[in-house]
C-alpha cells in the first residue's frame, strides 16, 4: 500500500526532471534561439563535421555554460574516424582536419 | 557630488546602494528588502529602503507605513516635496526609513535619470540604500537600477523564478551592477527527498555569489499582517536568516545553514559551496 501511495503522490525525482528542463530551457534563452532555431544550429554543426569526419547522427551535444555572467559555447562530438576523401581541392586539403 | 571612491567632498562614506530585483513577481522582492532593511537598521546602519514599484506599491504596508505616506519618491523627483519631507522613520527603529512609491502614476512617469538625482540626494544620509524593484523587465526595473552598484537578486528554488533570475542576470552584467544570491522559500524537507532543488542545485544554475538562504516560514505571512517586518522577530527562523544576511552585507564572515542527510550543518559561503 505504501509504494501505491508513493506512485500517487511522487517518489521524489521531480526534482531531476525540474534541472532537466530548466538547463534545456536556459540554453534557449541564453542563446536567444529559440528550439526551432536550436534543431537548425545543431543540424548545421552536424553537417560541418560530417564534412570532415565519420560521426554518429545523435552524438552530437551542445552546451551553454555560464560562469560570472559569461557564457561559453562548447560542442562535443564522439567521432570515429576522419572521412575518407577521394578528391579534394586545394583549398579543403589545406583545411582539412588531420588523420585521427 | 559623489567621488569615485564612493565619498562626498567632505570625505564622508556615502550609502551603498542595492536593488532588489527577481524577474518574476511573487517571489520576496518586498519581503526581503522590508526585513533586510529592518535588520541592517538593528545593527546600527542608517537604512533607506525605497519602494520603486509605481502604481502598485506594498512596501509601505510590509513595514506598517502605509496610514503615514503623505509625499513619495515621484514627489521627489518632481520637486513637489524636498527629500526629507518624503521618508518615513520606521515604528520600530530610528535607524529604518521607507520612501514609498506613488500609488497613481504609471512607472513611465520617471526616467532614469530622474531616480538617480532622487536616490543621489539620500546616499549622504544613509549607510545602505535598498530599491525594491518591481516585476518584470521593462521600466519599472531599469528605473530601479539605474542607482544602483550592487543587486540582491531573490529566486525561489524552482523553474519559473529561476529562469526568469537567470535572464536578469543577464541584464544586471550587461549594466554592470555586481550580483548576489538569495535563495527565499527554501524547504529542507522537500530537498531531502528530491522534490525540490537544493541550495548547490540553485548556485550551481545561476552561477553567482550567494549571499543568503531563507526556509519557508509561517512568521513571513503573520508579520505582513500585523505589519512588522520578520526580521524584528527574533524567534522566526526567517528572521535569524535576515540578520545573518545583514552580517554578511556588512563584510562578516557568517556561515550558511543548510542540511545534508537529515542533519543540519553549517557550511562555508562560497561559490561553490555545495550539498544536497
Amino acid at each position: 500500500m505504501f509504494s501505491a501511495l508513493s506512485k500517487f503522490f511522487g517518489n521524489g525525482s521531480s526534482k531531476s526532471k525540474a534541472k532537466s528542463r530548466l538547463h534545456l530551457v536556459l540554453v534557449q534563452d541564453r542563446t536567444g534561439l529559440n528550439g526551432d532555431e536550436m534543431s537548425d544550429f545543431r543540424l548545421d554543426l552536424l553537417n560541418v563535421l560530417k564534412k570532415y569526419f565519420v560521426i554518429e547522427d545523435n552524438g552530437l551535444d551542445v552546451q551553454y555554460q555560464r560562469d560570472s555572467g559569461s557564457t561559453t559555447l562548447s560542442i562535443n562530438s564522439p567521432v570515429l574516424r576522419r572521412k575518407p576523401q577521394v578528391v579534394l581541392s586545394k583549398k579543403e586539403t589545406v583545411n582539412a582536419a588531420p588523420a585521427l | 557630488m559623489s567621488l569615485a571612491n564612493g565619498s562626498n567632498e567632505n570625505g564622508k562614506k556615502l550609502g551603498d546602494v542595492y536593488v532588489v530585483t527577481s524577474g518574476k513577481g511573487g517571489v520576496g522582492k518586498t519581503t526581503v528588502t522590508a526585513s533586510l532593511g529592518a535588520a541592517l537598521a538593528l545593527k546600527g546602519k542608517r537604512t533607506l529602503v525605497v519602494d520603486a514599484d509605481i502604481g502598485l506599491r506594498n512596501l509601505d504596508v510590509i513595514l506598517g507605513l502605509e496610514s503615514r505616506v503623505v509625499f513619495n519618491l515621484v514627489d521627489v523627483a518632481k520637486k513637489v516635496c524636498k527629500p526629507s519631507q518624503a521618508i518615513i522613520k520606521s515604528k520600530k527603529s530610528n535607524n529604518l526609513y521607507l520612501l514609498p512609491a506613488s500609488q497613481t502614476d504609471e512607472k513611465d512617469v520617471i526616467n532614469e535619470e530622474d531616480i538617480k538625482k532622487v536616490i543621489e540626494q539620500y546616499r549622504r544620509e544613509f549607510n545602505y540604500i535598498l530599491i525594491d524593484s518591481p516585476a518584470g523587465i521593462e521600466q519599472g526595473f531599469k528605473n530601479a537600477c539605474a542607482a544602483a552598484q550592487k543587486a540582491i537578486i531573490v529566486t525561489n528554488p524552482e523553474v519559473a523564478s529561476i529562469r526568469d533570475a537567470d535572464r536578469v542576470l543577464g541584464l544586471l552584467h550587461s549594466r554592470s551592477i555586481e550580483p548576489q544570491l538569495i535563495i527565499n522559500r527554501i524547504d529542507f524537507n522537500m530537498v531531502r527527498r528530491g522534490d525540490m532543488l537544493s541550495v548547490h542545485d540553485v548556485q550551481e544554475i545561476l552561477g553567482i555569489d550567494l549571499v543568503g538562504v531563507i526556509e519557508r516560514d509561517e512568521d513571513v505571512i503573520i508579520s505582513a499582517n500585523t505589519g512588522e517586518p520578520v526580521a524584528f522577530n527574533p524567534k522566526s527562523i526567517a528572521g535569524q536568516a535576515f540578520i545573518r544576511i545583514a552580517r554578511r552585507l556588512c563584510g562578516e564572515d557568517v556561515p550558511i545553514k543548510n542540511y545534508i542527510h537529515g542533519q543540519s550543518f553549517w557550511g562555508r559561503l562560497g561559490r561553490h559551496f555545495g550539498v544536497a
